[in-house]
C-alpha cells in the first residue's frame, strides 16, 4: 500500500487516535499515582499531575508485601509458561509427526475445554486439589493456569508445526536422527516465533488470573498480585493514590517483559493466526 | 529470540531452586491460624505487632494470621471447611456465620463469651446478632456503625443545622441541592450492593422497620413502616448525584471530601478526610440517623467477632486465651485502632480505655469518635434483631436482596409499595 | 526464518510414522486436561444430581430435578438471552475496531510498528486494575474524568450515569470489554491481510476493480479462515467473560447485566443454591457445544484451508 502524503498523514492521525484510546487510560492511572490525595478526587480534574508525590508507593513497598507478591507471581507465571509450552510443544509436535487417529478431533477438543464456564469449576476442582493437599501451595495455581493456557498453546502452535517442512524432518530421520533431537533442533529453531507466541500468552495470562488464586491461596506469603492488589482495597474504604500505586506496580512487570518480547510476540502471533 | 527464551528458561529454573517451593511449618509447639479480612496494609500490620506481642508472651502458643478477602470468603471458608482447611480462629460477621454454621464448622463460644461479659460488659447490640439456637457462636471484637457524615462548611453557609429528623434531613438536601454548579443534596448509593443494602437499612430502622423476619420465620419486609421508608429514599433520592447508582464507600466519601455532595451516610470518613478535603478536622460533621416523626432512633451496626473453627480442645482453649488477652484493656485500644476512627469497642471497659483513646487521630477527631461510640448504641442489623436469627437470611444478604428491592423503586420505577412487595416475594423464596 | 540444511537424500523411502510416538507424546496434556477439566466435570455433574445448597453440607440424590427446575426458570433464559446480547455486541464491536485498526496498522509508516506492539496493553493489564480504572473514570464522584471532561467542554448539563440503566451498562461493560480484547482482534486481522498476496491487488487494479470491489472480492475472502478461528475461540471466551461483569456492576441494574456466568455464580455462591447452579453450568456447556459445532458446521472449520 502505498499512498500520498496526505494519506500518510490521516493514517498518522487515526493511529494517534487508536494509540490515544488503548494507552490514556493506563497514562491516568500513572499519573494519578503520583498525585496528592486531594488532588486524585478534586472536582477539578487535572489531565497533568499539579502536584507530585511518592507517598503512595512508599505506603505501597512500607506497608504491603507487594515484592512477595511480586515473586509469587513471577514463579507462578513462568512455571505455567514453562510447563505450558513444554506440553504443547510435545502434543503438537505428536499430531504433526504421526497424523495418529483422531488426532484432528483431538485438536478440535482442545478448545472444547474453554467451553465450560470456569466459575463453576472451581468447587470441584478444589476438592482434587486438596485431595492432593495442593490447596495453598504454588503448585495448586500452576496446575490451573497451564489447564487455562494450554488448550489455547497447542491450538495455535499446531499451525506453526503445519509449516516445517516435512522433507527436512523425513531427511533427519533418515540420517538416524532421533525424534527428539529432531524435535529439538531441527523443528524448533523453525518454530521459534510461535513459542515466543504461546509464551507470552501463557506468561500474560497467568499474570492476570484472579479468581483461583484468590480461592486457592490462604497465607499472603503465597499471594500472587493480583489478589494482593484486592486485597489493599479495605472493604469500607478505598485509598485511591495507594490503589492506584498498587495498579501500577502490577502493571509495570508484564509491561517490561513486553518491552523485552513484545514484538516477538506480536510477529508470532501474526504468523499464527495466518496460518491456522 | 530463541536465545532470550533460553535465558527466560533457565533464570525460571534458578529462581525455583533458590526459593524452593512452600514450606511446611515446624510443629513443636501449639501453633494456631487465624484468619480475617482486614486486608488494607495498616491494620495487617497492627495485627502482627499485637501477634508478635502475644507470641513473645506465649512460647507454647504461637499464632499466625492469615489475611482473606471479603469478596471471596463466602466461597473460600466453605470449601475449606469440606476439605478440613479451616484455621483455629476466624474474624466474621453475623450473616457469614450463619453461612459457615451449615457446615458445622463453628463451635459455640457461649462461656468464654459470659465470662468475658463479667469481665469487660459487652455492648448488648454486639452479642445480639451472635446469639440463637440456644447458643452464643461467637466472641464479639468490634462494632462499625453508621452515622450521618456532613460537611459543616457548607451546612453553616446555607445557615443550616446538623439534621435531627427526616423534615429537616430532606429540607437539607433540597436546599443544598444546585446541580448547575456540580453540587448535589445528598450522596445516595442505589446499586445491588452491600452500601445500598446499609442505607437503606438505616431508613428502614428510623421508620420503625427493624424486623425482617416475624417469630416464627416467614418474611416481615411487607409492612407500612418499610414502604414508608421506601417512600423517604426516594424523596431523597431526587438530590442524589446521577451517577450515584453505582457508588459504593469509596465514592461516597470521595464526594463528600470533594465537596460534590454535602452530607453521606458511612461508617467513617475520619481516616481520609483531611487530606481529601483539604479541611480541617472541625469542619467534619457528625450526627445520629435523623429519626422520623413516629420512628425511633437507629443505625446500622456491624458486630465483628471471632467465630473457633477448630474442634480440638486443647486448641480451643488456647484461642479463648488469645482472644480474652487481646480484649483485656490495655490492648484492646491497640487492636481497634488497627483502623481508627472506623473501628468501636463493643466492651464497656474498652469505651473508656486509655489505648483507645490515645491514637493521635482519635484524639484530633475525640468529638466524632464519641459520637460514633453514642450511635453504637441504637445499633441494629437486618435479620439479626430480636433472636429472631433464621438461616434463610444468608441467601437474602448475599444476594443484595434489600437493595435489589430499592432498584426495582428506582431504576425500573415501579411504586413503593410494589417494591417492597417484590422483595417480600424474593425473600420469602430463599426461606424455602 | 532460518532453514536448516542437511545432507539427506530426499529420494529415500519416508520412515515410518508410529502412532504409538503420537499417544506418546500427547499424553502428558491429554492426561493433564483429564485430571484438572474432565475429572471436576464429572464432578459438576454429579453435583447437578444432588440438592446441596450452601458448598460442604449435607446433600441427597435428586436426579434430573434440578434440570427441570433450570431449564423451566425464566431467570436461566433471560439470562441466556443477555449472553447472546452480550456476545454479538461484543464481536461486532470487536470486529468493527479490529478490521479498522488492523487496516491503519497495515500501513507502511514507523509509527505503525511501534503501534502494533503497543496498543496490546491493554490486554496485559490484569482485570483487577482495568476495572478499577474504568470505574474511576466513568465516576461522577470527586476525580472522575469522563463526566468532568463533558461538563466542562458543556457537551452535557448532567453527570452522565453510565452504570444507571440496564441497556446503558450493558453497553458500558460491552465498550469496556471491547477495548480490552480489540488490540487483539486487530492483530489477528492484520496477519491476515499481511499473508494476501500484493499481486491479487495489483492483478484486480488492472482488471479495473474499484476499492470496494477490491475489499470485497480480495479482502474478506482471504480473511475468512482467520476469521473464523477468530470467531470461535472469541465467542468462547467472551461469552464466559465473568469478572469484567460482576466487578463492576455485579450483574445489575435490576439484572441488567447478569449474563449466564453471572447467573450461575449468583446461584451458587449468593443464591446458595449450588446444585442448582451446577445443573445450569452443565446446560451453558452443552449450548456452548453446539453453538461451536454449527460455528464449524456453517462458518467454517479452522482446519480446512488446508
Amino acid at each position: 500500500m502505498r499512498g500520498s502524503v496526505f494519506g500518510k498523514l490521516l493514517g498518522t492521525a487515526a493511529l494517534l487516535i487508536v494509540l490515544f484510546t488503548v494507552l490514556f487510560p493506563i497514562y491516568w492511572m500513572a499519573a494519578s499515582s503520583v498525585k496528592v490525595p486531594r488532588e486524585i478526587i478534586a472536582r477539578r480534574v487535572t489531565l497533568v499531575p499539579q502536584s507530585f508525590t511518592t507517598q503512595h508507593y512508599e505506603k505501597l513497598l512500607s506497608a504491603s508485601n507487594f515484592p512477595t507478591y511480586t515473586v509469587n507471581s513471577l514463579i507462578v507465571s513462568l512455571s505455567t509458561m514453562v510447563i505450558s509450552v513444554t506440553l504443547a510443544v510435545l502434543a503438537g509436535y505428536g499430531v504433526y509427526q504421526t497424523k495418529f487417529f483422531g488426532s484432528q478431533t483431538f485438536l478440535r477438543a482442545m478448545l472444547v475445554a474453554y467451553a465450560f464456564p470456569t466459575v463453576l469449576l472451581i468447587v470441584p476442582l478444589y476438592f482434587v486439589l486438596s485431595a492432593l493437599r495442593l490447596v495453598d501451595t504454588y503448585y495448586a495455581l500452576i496446575i490451573v493456569n497451564v489447564t487455562l493456557t494450554a488448550p489455547f498453546a497447542v491450538w495455535l502452535l499446531q499451525a506453526f508445526f503445519r509449516s516445517v517442512p516435512q522433507d527436512i524432518v523425513d531427511a533427519a530421520l533418515v540420517d538416524g536422527a532421533g525424534q527428539l533431537f529432531v524435535l529439538w533442533r531441527i523443528v524448533l529453531p523453525l518454530i521459534a516465533p510461535g513459542i515466543a507466541a504461546i509464551s507470552i500468552f501463557c506468561f500474560v495470562t497467568s499474570w492476570t488470573e484472579y479468581l483461583f488464586a484468590s480461592i486457592l491461596i490462604n497465607s499472603d506469603a503465597l499471594r500472587t498480585l493480583p489478589p494482593g492488589l484486592a486485597g489493599i482495597i479495605g472493604q469500607y474504604q478505598i485509598d485511591w493514590g495507594l490503589l492506584m500505586a498498587g495498579a501500577v506496580a502490577v502493571t509495570l512487570p508484564v509491561v517490561i517483559i513486553f518491552a523485552l518480547f513484545g514484538r516477538s510476540f506480536v510477529s508470532g502471533l501474526t504468523q499464527g493466526a495466518v496460518k491456522v | 529470540m530463541s536465545r532470550k527464551v533460553a535465558i527466560l528458561f533457565l533464570s525460571f529454573a534458578l529462581a525455583v531452586t533458590l526459593l524452593g517451593f512452600s514450606a511446611q511449618p515446624t510443629r513443636a509447639v501449639l501453633s494456631l491460624t487465624m484468619w480475617h479480612m482486614e486486608q488494607p496494609p495498616h491494620r495487617v500490620k497492627r495485627v502482627q505487632e499485637l501477634l508478635d506481642e502475644w507470641n513473645a508472651a506465649n512460647p507454647d502458643i504461637q499464632i499466625k494470621q492469615e489475611v482473606q478477602n471479603w469478596g471471596e470468603i463466602y466461597t473460600k471458608a466453605p470449601l475449606a471447611a469440606k476439605a478440613g482447611g479451616l484455621p483455629d480462629i476466624m474474624f466474621g460477621i453475623p450473616d457469614f456465620t450463619t453461612v459457615l454454621l451449615g457446615t458445622d464448622a463453628v463451635k459455640p463460644v457461649t462461656n468464654l463469651v459470659k465470662e468475658l461479659d463479667a469481665k469487660h460488659k459487652f455492648v448488648p447490640a454486639a452479642v445480639e446478632p451472635y446469639s440463637y439456637n440456644g447458643e452464643i457462636w461467637a466472641v464479639p471484637l468490634y462494632g462499625m456503625v453508621h452515622s450521618l457524615w456532613y460537611n459543616k462548611e457548607m451546612f453553616a453557609k446555607a445557615g443550616l443545622e446538623a439534621p435531627k429528623t427526616w423534615a429537616d434531613l430532606l429540607a437539607a438536601a433540597e436546599k443544598l441541592h444546585d446541580p448547575e454548579n456540580g453540587v448535589y443534596g445528598i450522596g445516595l448509593p442505589a446499586n445491588k450492593q452491600l452500601y445500598t443494602d446499609q442505607v437503606l437499612y438505616n431508613i428502614m430502622l428510623t421508620a420503625g422497620a427493624s424486623e425482617l423476619f416475624n417469630e416464627d420465620g416467614t418474611i416481615a419486609f411487607d409492612n407500612p413502616a418499610t414502604v414508608k421508608a421506601f417512600e423517604m429514599y426516594k424523596a431523597l433520592w431526587q438530590f442524589s448525584p446521577p451517577d450515584s447508582v453505582s457508588w459504593t464507600w469509596g465514592e461516597a466519601e470521595a464526594a463528600l471530601a470533594s465537596g460534590t455532595v454535602p452530607m453521606i451516610f458511612q461508617f467513617t470518613v475520619i481516616t481520609t478526610w483531611e487530606q481529601q478535603s483539604g479541611m480541617p478536622a472541625d469542619m467534619l460533621g457528625v450526627t445520629a440517623i435523623p429519626v422520623s416523626a413516629e420512628g425511633m432512633e437507629g443505625a446500622i451496626y456491624y458486630s465483628n467477632a471471632a467465630l473457633l473453627t477448630t474442634g480440638d480442645p486443647e486448641r480451643q482453649a488456647a484461642a479463648a486465651k488469645f482472644l480474652s488477652w487481646l480484649l483485656e484493656p490495655k490492648n484492646y485500644g491497640r487492636f481497634l485502632n488497627m483502623e481508627p476512627g472506623l473501628f468501636l469497642p463493643v466492651t464497656a471497659d474498652g469505651a473508656t480505655a486509655e489505648s483507645f483513646w490515645n491514637d493521635p487521630l482519635t484524639i484530633k477527631y475525640r468529638s466524632q469518635v464519641e459520637t460514633m461510640v453514642e450511635n453504637t448504641k441504637n445499633g441494629a442489623l437486618f435479620g439479626f434483631t430480636k433472636g429472631r436469627v433464621f438461616q434463610a437470611i444468608g441467601a437474602i444478604s448475599a444476594q443484595n436482596l434489600l437493595s435489589a428491592s430499592l432498584q426495582r423503586m428506582l431504576i425500573d420505577g415501579l411504586s413503593p409499595a410494589d417494591a417492597v412487595k417484590w422483595g417480600q416475594e424474593q425473600m420469602t423464596a430463599a426461606t424455602r | 526464518m532460518r532453514v536448516v540444511t542437511l545432507s539427506g537424500q530426499l529420494a529415500a523411502p519416508l520412515p515410518r510414522r508410529r502412532p504409538s510416538l503420537g499417544y506418546l507424546l500427547v499424553a502428558p496434556l491429554v492426561l493433564w486436561l483429564l485430571l484438572t477439566v474432565i475429572v471436576p466435570l464429572i464432578g459438576a455433574i454429579g453435583l447437578s444430581m444432588q440438592d446441596m445448597r450452601i458448598i460442604g453440607t449435607p446433600s441427597n440424590y435428586v436426579g434430573l430435578e434440578n434440570y427441570g427446575r433450570i431449564i423451566g426458570d425464566s431467570a436461566f433464559w433471560s439470562a441466556a438471552g443477555r449472553s447472546v446480547v452480550w456476545v454479538i455486541g461484543n464481536a461486532l464491536l470487536q470486529t468493527a475496531l479490529g478490521f479498522v485498526v488492523a487496516l491503519l496498522l497495515n500501513q507502511r509508516l514507523r509509527l505503525a510498528r511501534f503501534a502494533r506492539t503497543w496498543i496490546l496493553l491493554s490486554w496485559v493489564i490484569p482485570t483487577a486494575v482495568l476495572v478499577i480504572i474504568w470505574r474511576w473514570m466513568l465516576s461522577s464522584a470527586g476525580g472522575g474524568l469522563i463526566n468532568a471532561l463533558l461538563l466542562e467542554a458543556r457537551l452535557i448539563r448532567l453527570p452522565i450515569s453510565f452504570f444507571g440503566s440496564a441497556e446503558s451498562a450493558m453497553l458500558t461493560l460491552i465498550v469496556i470489554n471491547s477495548w480490552r480484547w480489540f488490540p487483539l482482534t486487530a492483530l489477528f486481522v492484520l496477519a491476515g491481510l499481511q499473508a494476501i498476496p500484493e499481486e491479487l491487488y495489483e492483478a484486480a487494479k488492472v482488471d479495473g476493480a474499484s476499492v470496494l470491489q477490491r475489499f470485497r472480492f480480495i479482502t474478506l475472502p482471504s480473511l475468512q479462515p482467520v476469521l473464523a478461528s477468530l470467531g470461535l475461540i472469541g465467542f468462547l471466551w467472551s461469552v464466559n467473560v465473568f469478572d469484567v461483569i460482576w466487578l463492576l456492576t455485579q450483574g445489575g441494574p435490576s439484572d441488567g447485566t447478569t449474563t449466564l456466568p453471572v447467573f450461575i455464580y449468583n446461584a451458587a455462591f449468593k443464591q446458595y443454591r449450588l446444585s442448582e447452579a451446577a445443573a445450569a453450568s452443565v446446560v451453558f456447556g452443552v449450548l456452548l457445544l453446539v453453538c461451536a459445532a454449527l460455528f464449524l458446521r456453517f462458518i467454517g472449520s479452522p482446519e480446512r484451508e488446508r
